[in-house]
């Protein structure tokens, strides 16, 4: 009996090492994935991708009926909107000719804000509420590599955390922290410059990111739009976020903070965009072209 | 055959986990409460209840093998689901020799592992820094709906499961038996 007591004993010990050795191995900011993570990620996506089809269209069914109801209300008010986009729609228009000629002039081919879209749907959301996670099924293969902005057609939902071959794992806006920050410029109206700060990370209380500016601003309106500004090196520029909620100080009254709405939704989307920049930083310079 | 059902069922169960999230109401969520399904753990349980016999640690290897799978899967981490589901359904199985594998019993060491299994979780988490919300807040918002949702999943699961799950059994070991 006091055999298996002590086997019992070591088994727990046993497996307290491998969990500590596990989790520490893993919880580093890694590059890559192992082959044998990969290799499962894949293996389960496939099966997700199977299996949660017609899951998944019956919840795009029940959802589609609920939308139904408020198709009329809706309508008047799109329509209103549908008048004046076509003002827009010209303007926009005018702009980007004017614009590419004179990016012809200068020889400029490349831009910050150009980017490479690869189309992704979403093929299952992490289980465990903690991580802010979901899977897409389009991989390396495809394109996709780590770092690279997500977004929907309302904004910005967040980025590439890892990468396996026909998979990969996007981390949510609201499970980011200090160590994903995003660079990000804030429009202010009757001024040329525009604001400029960070994403720091999410307030889970308020639901809304957390965004710090480098220099102090006097005014800030509220309901300013937020977009990506491109110099972090990764995103491209001019991806929404959201839009200013609050400006105050933060806990020390010392740098400017404001709490920003993404503008997406962050728990309620089927398919994404994986946006790819064009121009590349110097980081990856050395292994992003070939591909 | 009846071997390959088992790997089958809980690879099935690990790939719907990731649907779960379309199927929790909005307004739970607002109110601040985490729901988490744990249907491959609940499908374990019975598996050890009524698959296991005493001395065969099957479930325990499906257990490690199937945390393993959705923490690759769904989190960033590896090894937490692992030694939490490793360890409850060890437990389990170490009550099954003192309590007779019957329906009450099984309801109530679901419940039991559940909350075991998913206070590990919390526990192996807030020292990964993956969650920081107190104890209190934690048994509030999330233990007590993951164990009340988990609960019916296992009433489901025990009227599917149960009869398959022995008649499995029956199959596998007494074959075995016979040979001896």
């Amino acid at each position: 009996m006091s055999f298996f007591r002590r086997k019992r004993l070591f088994l727990i010990l046993l497996s307290l090492i491998i969990l500590v050795g596990l989790v520490g191995l893993t919880i580093r900011d890694r590059d890559q994935l192992s082959a044998v993570e990969e290799f499962f990620q894949d293996a389960v996506g496939w099966v997700q991708k199977v299996a949660l089809a017609p899951v998944n269209y019956t919840v795009n069914l029940i959802g589609n009926v609920d939308d139904m109801r408020n198709v009329y209300n809706e309508n008047q008010v799109l329509k209103e909107n549908l008048a004046q986009y076509q003002q827009t729609l010209y303007e926009v228009q005018e702009l980007r000719r004017d614009n590419e000629e004179l990016l012809a002039i200068i020889d400029k081919t490349d831009n910050i804000m150009d980017y490479t879209p690869i189309q992704a749907s979403v093929v299952a959301r992490s289980p465990e509420a903690w991580f802010n996670q979901v899977t897409i099924d389009r991989g390396s293969q495809h394109g996709v590599a780590q770092d690279m902005a997500v977004i929907t057609a309302d904004g910005m939902i967040g980025k590439i955390q890892s990468t396996s071959q026909f998979t990969s794992n996007v981390l949510l806006l609201n499970g980011f922290d200090r160590s994903n920050r995003i660079s990000v410029n804030v429009s202010l109206p009757e001024q040329d410059d525009d604001a400029r700060g960070f994403i720091l990370g999410y307030n889970e209380e308020r639901n809304q990111l957390v965004l710090e500016f480098t220099e102090y601003y006097e005014e800030i309106p509220e309901d300013a739009f937020v977009f990506s500004s491109g110099l972090g090196g990764v995103f491209p520029k001019g991806l929404e976020v959201g839009s200013i909620d609050e400006v105050t100080t933060d806990q020390y009254g010392l740098t400017q903070i404001a709490y920003v709405s993404p503008s997406a939704n962050l728990t309620d989307f089927n398919h994404v965009i994986v946006v790819d920049r064009n121009i590349t930083s110097d980081l990856d310079l050395d292994e992003g072209e070939e591909e | 055959m009846s071997r390959l059902y088992l790997p089958f069922i809980l690879l099935l169960l690990i790939a719907l986990q990731g649907t779960t999230a379309a199927f929790i109401p909005n307004f739970l969520l607002e109110h601040g409460w985490i729901i988490v399904f744990h249907s491959v753990f609940v499908f374990l349980v019975l598996f050890t209840l009524f698959y296991d016999l005493e001395h065969t640690y099957y479930s325990l290897f499906f257990a490690i093998l199937s945390g393993v799978l959705i923490d690759i899967v769904y989190t960033s981490v590896v090894g937490v689901y692992m030694f939490s589901y490793a360890i409850t359904i060890y437990f389990v199985h170490g009550m099954r020799k003192l309590l007779h594998a019957n329906f009450f019993v099984a309801l109530l060491l679901t419940v039991v592992g559940i909350a075991m299994a998913d206070y590990v979780l919390y526990f192996i988490y807030l020292f990964t820094g993956f969650t920081n919300i107190e104890a209190l807040d934690y048994f509030y918002y999330r233990m007590l709906p993951t164990v009340l949702i988990n609960t019916l999943i296992f009433l489901l699961f025990y009227l599917i499961f149960k009869r398959k799950l022995v008649k499995w059994s029956e199959l596998r070991f007494e074959k075995k038996g016979s040979i001896n």
